[in-house]
């Protein structure tokens, strides 16, 4: 059905614009992370409004899709999956909106926080690892990026163990170091998200990550 | 559908051919009792021929032949049963509405009854209105029952034909692609029929609409030169078929 292949592409062209925001928007919330710096909280939350436009704009595509095509089997599957993982990028965005508004309430300047620095950053390249799979149907990588989860998931714990040893009266970095590495978990599980959509995409079984 | 685990039909190994022309090739499928199984595939891919073995309709014509084992009931009906009885119980209804047109409404509904001389008049009339409320003509016809079934529309005759066909208290209802002479209003009304049939019968039905077949029925068989190429839940093969061909063929990449 070849004008159903031309939907599927025009959707998928949306997404990979929706990641190129994505992309950017947490290269420069990794800068202010890193540096410790305020005012990215209105940039990302345009960024944020815009990726949930585009979303709604995926869902319009794939809603049409369905209704002109009625399509089955892989082309039905590419639609679904086309759902959640827009869905999936539009809260990984607003987790990212999310880190900024923690920047911007504490004061942090006097922060360690290379931990959680790191974690944002593998949280990152996992999140763009998986659209790659998904864009690719590359079921392996995909089963890759749901195995690193477990070591975000790990690094987590280890932040929040020594956000709890910290000293009397480090209260704002304790609640900064606590919430974003929490966002970033957050962040990594919508990464294992669309791996997991990508595995269905290109095998038609379900196995259970969400 | 529940979880039963008794076959109402029972198919292994079935051949059959055209003369010399070999038209099934080794299918094998169990069917289980008040479902609708969807039979798909391109044309000359052997959905009729299957049906009309079910039936014993296929060996009608000379040079025909068929071999393999289709238990009924775990009856064989190639050894055990008359073919009479056999297509009592395996109803059939045809791709063209084709009620008896020297025939009134109701006679069309109890003809096969009256061939069998199985009822009196009024036990016809009350077989001719139950069947005729069955399939949902009742009230379009009830002041029309003594008309010819031809004078009613393309969609009203098909229904007829099931009413026909459900008079003679089949076990199974075979439908060659029932509804492809059908406007959609018509369309949805048989439809929404072989849905509630499959409370009382078991349901066969082949379809060119891969749509259609995903909204009623509950497994489906994918025939391809003459091949069972895929027989499963109806989900799981519009979702996620095994074969690369069904799934070529679901989503009108050929055929």
């Amino acid at each position: 059905m070849a004008n159903e292949m031309e939907y599927i592409t025009k959707i998928n062209a949306e997404i990979h614009e929706m990641l190129q925001i994505v992309d950017a928007l947490g290269e420069r919330v990794q800068n202010a992370l890193d540096s410790k710096r305020r005012g990215m909280k209105d940039a990302a939350y345009e960024a944020s409004v815009d990726i949930q436009h585009r979303e709604e704009e995926v869902t319009a595509l794939c809603v049409g899709s369905l209704i002109k095509y009625q399509p089955f089997a892989g082309d039905l599957r590419a639609i679904t999956v086309a759902l959640k993982v827009s869905y999936d990028l539009s809260r990984i965005c607003r987790y990212l909106y999310n880190i900024t508004e923690v920047l911007e309430e504490f004061e942090v300047g006097a922060c360690e926080v290379n931990d959680v620095s790191a974690l944002l950053k593998d949280a990152r390249s996992m999140v763009s690892m998986s659209l790659t799979a998904y864009f690719d149907k590359n079921r392996s990588l995909a089963s890759e990026i749901i195995e690193r989860d477990h070591s975000i998931d790990e690094r987590y714990r280890m932040v929040l163990s020594a956000q709890r040893r910290a000293p009397f009266g480090s209260g704002d970095c304790i609640l900064l170091n606590g919430l974003t590495a929490r966002i970033i978990e957050r962040m990594a599980d919508h990464a294992c998200y669309i791996s997991s959509e990508t595995a269905y995409l290109v095998t038609g079984r379900r196995t259970s990550y969400r | 559908m529940d979880n039963c685990t008794y076959e109402k039909l029972d198919i292994s190994g079935l051949d059959a051919w055209f003369g010399d022309k070999q038209a099934l090739k080794g299918v094998s499928l169990r069917i289980k009792p008040k479902t609708v199984t969807a039979v798909i595939g391109p044309s000359g891919c052997g959905k009729s021929t299957f049906i009309r073995c079910i039936n014993r309709m296929h060996e009608l014509t000379p040079g025909n032949r068929v071999s393999g084992v289709v238990l009924l009931d775990g009856v064989d009906i190639y050894k055990s049963v008359d073919s009479m009885d056999v297509r009592r119980k395996v109803g059939m209804v045809f791709q063209k509405p084709n009620p008896f047109p020297n025939m009134s409404v109701s006679d069309n509904v109890v003809a096969g009854l009256k061939l069998i001389g199985a009822a009196s008049k009024k036990e016809l009339e009350a077989v001719a209105e139950e069947n005729l409320k069955a399939v949902g003509l009742w009230k379009e016809v009830e002041n029309d029952l003594k008309k010819s079934g031809a004078s009613l529309s393309g969609g009203q005759q098909q229904r007829l034909c099931i009413a026909r066909a459900l008079a003679m208290r089949p076990e199974i209802i075979l439908m060659d692609e029932p509804t492809s002479a059908l406007d959609p209003a018509s369309t949805a009304k048989i439809e929404d029929l072989v849905k509630t049939l499959k409370a009382e019968t078991t349901v066969i039905i082949i379809t060119h609409n891969v749509q259609q077949a995903a909204r009623i029925s509950d497994m489906t068989a994918f025939f391809y030169l003459g091949e069972l190429i895929e027989y499963g839940e109806t989900r799981t093969i519009f979702e996620s078929p095994k074969s690369p061909l069904t799934e070529r063929y679901i989503t009108g990449r050929f055929g």
